[in-house]
């Protein structure tokens, strides 16, 4: 006889320990604040920096709390463009955000979809689907954005797919390692007994029981996907340069760094450092909760 | 009088659980004299395991021994320190524990590991060390100990390596053992062989031993006096033969009633207070069976090919690597069962006998051979093969795996009758609560997840789910196997019911042999692939006509 402690398993026991580790609570707070402000980016932000109407060349540069020709504060100053970085950065956000969570959301119901079925059907089709997983997998994933987004050129769907593809791979490998395990146990084998379809059995049984893995990897990898974005976009291979994006405005105050200009740089790198770590941490108890192995 | 070598008293063991204080181990106190053996029987959730982990002081947060005393040889050991503890553990107070493979390290040789248990209390050479661990192994009785001890553990079988573990508790000359089922997990025929042997070893190395397990027959075999546990007391204490014969505990009782083994084959088991009203199941007479071939096995043969690689497969054709053999499973089997028949299928683990069920079930396609049920296929030919019928349903053995964890129990019962048409969307609340019904569930339970359930009331839904596809063949793989002997009867009681109720065809896999003589019409033994006897329960339980069948019978561990 072994004691069984029945894993938690209802949402409000989740929340509760979830609770109970302030380092994941605070990016939580932070994190949630960061959606917050990005969702209401048009409400909050002094300036439409899409607006070009609105943009004044004497404003350019201007150092952090510079009240402008509008008649505002520039609390973070101004970029080379005369954009305000306060707006700029919420709007960048924004971009950010949806970037990441779209490439992440497609990449994760392709993976999940590919690797459940390679587990199940098995065989030659199996073989085929991973060893090209590997393959790809054996590239930085930078790399190969870097390539698909220069074939493809700049705009918002282009970088999406290329973010996807340089992604999908993951969630493929974690999808079907966790539906391996799934596939062999008595449920799978009962409802096939029943017999009920393959399709079925992989989106009924399988799959629901292999998402808590790939809940973990989505978070980590909706966080690679925002750096990714920014990445290419500083590169110049991202977004075009009228989107305010958190990589374009870097790059854009990346000449300025050593002239003393540092706010158009810092400041965007900045809320992309928050924004990235607060899903990592988060990321990383939603995965130590899911997975009883790493509990001591 | 002297003192004896362990006095426990009032042992109270404790655990913090948020929903509140589980009293695991609640106020017991036992003894131990030297040379003894003590047997500890319960059901699971017991406290015997708890009680165990007690004596050697391996209580984990948020458990802990909140009050009592426990002495060795006069000297208190409950509020030692861990570094003081730990001098005890091993060297006074070994433990072996259900599952060998688990508790041996997998990456280390056993003369490893049991060199590293005597140094863990005492200065010895590499060189002593290992002399010291061959005449551990050869007093367990393991041949040619001098290579064996250089072997990893996965290279000993199932009862060599609880052999092993055995050999490693005895290293120090503990002055007890505490053996915590030691022989759940092993074959009848392996257990007989270990319950001899510990009771020679006990009985020559002058060591106490404390045998906890759930198994009333094996603890009675190898245990002067015994104490059953219940709820985290001792309800009854006192020598094997008496608490046997005349038991003065109701709950002692209930568990003897509930043994297939004392009572006439067909009847109902005293299945304790939760068990279903009805009145007693007779078993249908065999003259009523009409299809004497309503499933027909004809020369089965299910080979298992090796999975290779790429790599491996070049090494072997090349000759560089040894070529892996195919594993036979299932070799030539014939067998047929009537219509409303109770077949049984006996034979030990590794024998077939699950794969055999498997093909029968329609989950495995045979290598070679038909298995035809009502004299259409049970599965089409083929490379991808489809399971034809739903006619033919199973009962596996693990009611904690062999529901989807995340379905709720209504849907995975009425999934299957929606997709063949037994049910529509509509009115499937109402056709499971008919099954659950027939189950003795409250149909109120379907909207709840599996993990809510008991291990007996999930084999129930298992049934349930299986029934619901109003099947006349119905394969049970181990069913009772992984359950405590009164629930075990409440789900036999249920087979027989149903059974005569629905006039079900049983093909009955297990290991236990009394369960299968209680249940069954006709048995077939199954050894290494093949069926080497097939008869009515009575001449294969009365008179075995081969050598092997005799042998498991006579390694059935019988009470007092």
């Amino acid at each position: 006889m072994t004691l069984s402690v029945e894993k938690a398993r209802t949402s409000s026991d989740f929340w509760a320990e979830f609770a109970r580790h302030p380092v994941a609570v605070i990016a939580a707070v932070i994190l949630l604040v960061v959606i917050v402000l990005a969702v209401f980016a048009p409400l909050i932000a002094p300036q439409d920096p899409y607006d070009l109407s609105s943009l004044v060349m004497r404003d350019a540069r201007r150092a952090p709390g510079y009240i402008g020709t509008a008649g505002y504060t520039h609390i973070l100053g101004t970029d080379s463009q005369g954009r305000d970085l306060f707006s700029a950065i919420l709007y960048g956000l924004r971009i950010s955000l949806e970037m990441g969570l779209l490439a992440g959301a497609i990449a994760f119901s392709i993976g999940a979809l590919v690797g459940c079925t390679a587990a199940y059907v098995g065989g030659r089709f199996e073989a085929l689907v991973m060893r090209l997983v590997d393959l790809q997998l054996s590239f930085p994933a930078i790399l190969l954005a870097f390539v698909v987004a220069a074939l493809l050129g700049q705009g918002k769907g282009q970088l999406i797919v290329a973010l996807v593809f340089s992604q999908y791979a993951y969630f493929v490998r974690t999808a079907h390692g966790a539906a391996a395990v799934e596939r062999n146990k008595d449920y799978v084998e009962a409802a096939l007994s029943v017999p009920m379809s393959g399709w079925f059995v992989v989106t009924r049984h399988i799959l629901p029981n292999a998402l808590p893995p790939l809940i973990v990897v989505a978070t980590v990898q909706v966080a690679s996907a925002i750096s990714l974005e920014a990445t290419l976009s500083f590169l110049g291979v991202g977004l075009p340069p009228t989107e305010p994006s958190l990589g374009m405005l870097i790059s854009g105050g990346f000449q300025y760094l050593l002239s003393g200009r540092y706010w158009i740089s810092i400041y965007p790198g900045v809320a992309l450092i928050i924004l990235i770590m607060a899903i990592n941490l988060v990321g990383d108890q939603v995965r130590s909760q899911l997975n009883p192995r790493l509990k001591r | 009088m002297t003192a004896p070598l362990l006095e426990v008293t009032d042992l109270c063991t404790y655990f913090e659980a948020r929903t509140g204080t589980v009293k695991s181990v609640d106020g017991i106190s036992l003894h131990l004299e030297k040379g003894e053996i003590l047997g500890l029987v319960g059901e699971s959730g017991s406290g015997k395991s708890i009680t165990g982990f007690s004596l050697i002081g391996l209580i984990d947060k948020p458990g802990r021994i909140v009050s009592g005393s426990i002495k060795l040889d006069g000297r208190e050991l409950v509020g030692l320190s861990e570094p003081e503890l730990r001098k005890i553990r091993g060297r006074d107070i070994a433990m072996v524990f259900q599952d060998p493979m688990m508790t041996l390290n997998p990456v280390l040789t056993v003369l490893d590991q049991m060199t590293l248990a005597l140094q863990a209390h005492e200065r010895i050479s590499d060189a002593d060390a290992r002399l010291r661990a061959v005449e551990a192994l050869r007093k367990v009785r393991i041949v040619d100990p001098e290579q064996k001890v250089d072997f990893y553990p996965h290279q000993f079988s199932g009862g060599m390596r609880q052999r092993v573990a055995i050999a490693i508790a005895l290293l120090h000359r503990p002055k007890i053992v505490i053996a915590d089922e030691p022989t759940t997990a092993l074959d009848v025929s392996v257990q007989a062989e270990i319950l001899v042997e510990v009771k020679s070893l006990v009985a020559e190395l002058g060591i106490s031993m404390i045998w906890i397990s759930h198994d009333l027959a094996t603890v009675a075999s190898i245990s002067k006096r015994i104490a059953v546990m219940k709820a985290g007391k001792i309800v009854e204490t006192g020598l094997a033969s008496e608490v046997l014969r005349t038991p003065s505990h109701p709950y002692t009782q209930s568990l003897l009633d509930a043994l297939p083994s004392r009572s006439k084959p067909g009847q109902r088991l005293g299945a304790g207070a939760n068990d279903i009203d009805g009145e007693s199941a007779a078993r249908p007479i065999a003259a009523a069976m009409a299809d004497p071939s309503f499933v027909a096995m004809d020369g089965l043969v299910k080979v298992f090919e090796q999975k290779r690689g790429f790599w491996a497969r070049l090494g072997e054709r090349s000759g560089l690597l040894k070529s892996k053999k195919p594993v036979l499973a299932v070799e030539n089997v014939d067998l047929t069962i009537a219509k409303g028949e109770a077949l049984g299928l006996v034979g030990e683990s590794g024998s077939g006998k699950s794969t055999l069920g498997r093909i029968v079930c329609g989950i495995y396609q045979p290598t070679e051979g038909r298995i035809t049920l009502n004299n259409s296929p049970v599965m089409s030919a083929g490379p991808q093969p489809r399971k034809l019928t739903t006619n033919v349903q199973m009962i596996f053995q693990d009611p904690f795996a062999s529901l989807d964890p995340r379905r709720t129990i209504g849907q995975s019962i009425a999934e299957g009758p929606i997709a063949h048409g037994l049910t529509s969307k509509a009115e499937a609340r109402s056709y499971v609560a008919e099954w659950l019904k027939a189950v003795s569930l409250d149909p109120a339970f379907a909207d709840r997840y599996p993990h809510q359930f008991s291990g007996g009331q999930r084999q129930r839904i298992a049934i349930a789910r299986a029934l619901a596809m109003r099947p006349d063949v119905i394969v049970c793989d181990e069913p009772v196997a992984s359950l405590d002997v009164s629930i075990q009867a409440q789900i036999l009681n249920l087979l027989l019911q149903l059974r005569k109720e629905l006039g079900l065809t049983l093909l009955f896999i297990s290991h236990d042999l009394s369960v299968v003589r209680h249940l069954c019409d006709r048995v077939a033994v199954m050894y290494r692939g093949k069926i080497i006897e097939v008869g009515t329960a009575e001449e294969i339980f009365d008179a075995p006509q081969e050598a092997y069948t005799r042998a498991l019978l006579n390694a059935i561990p019988k009470l007092a």
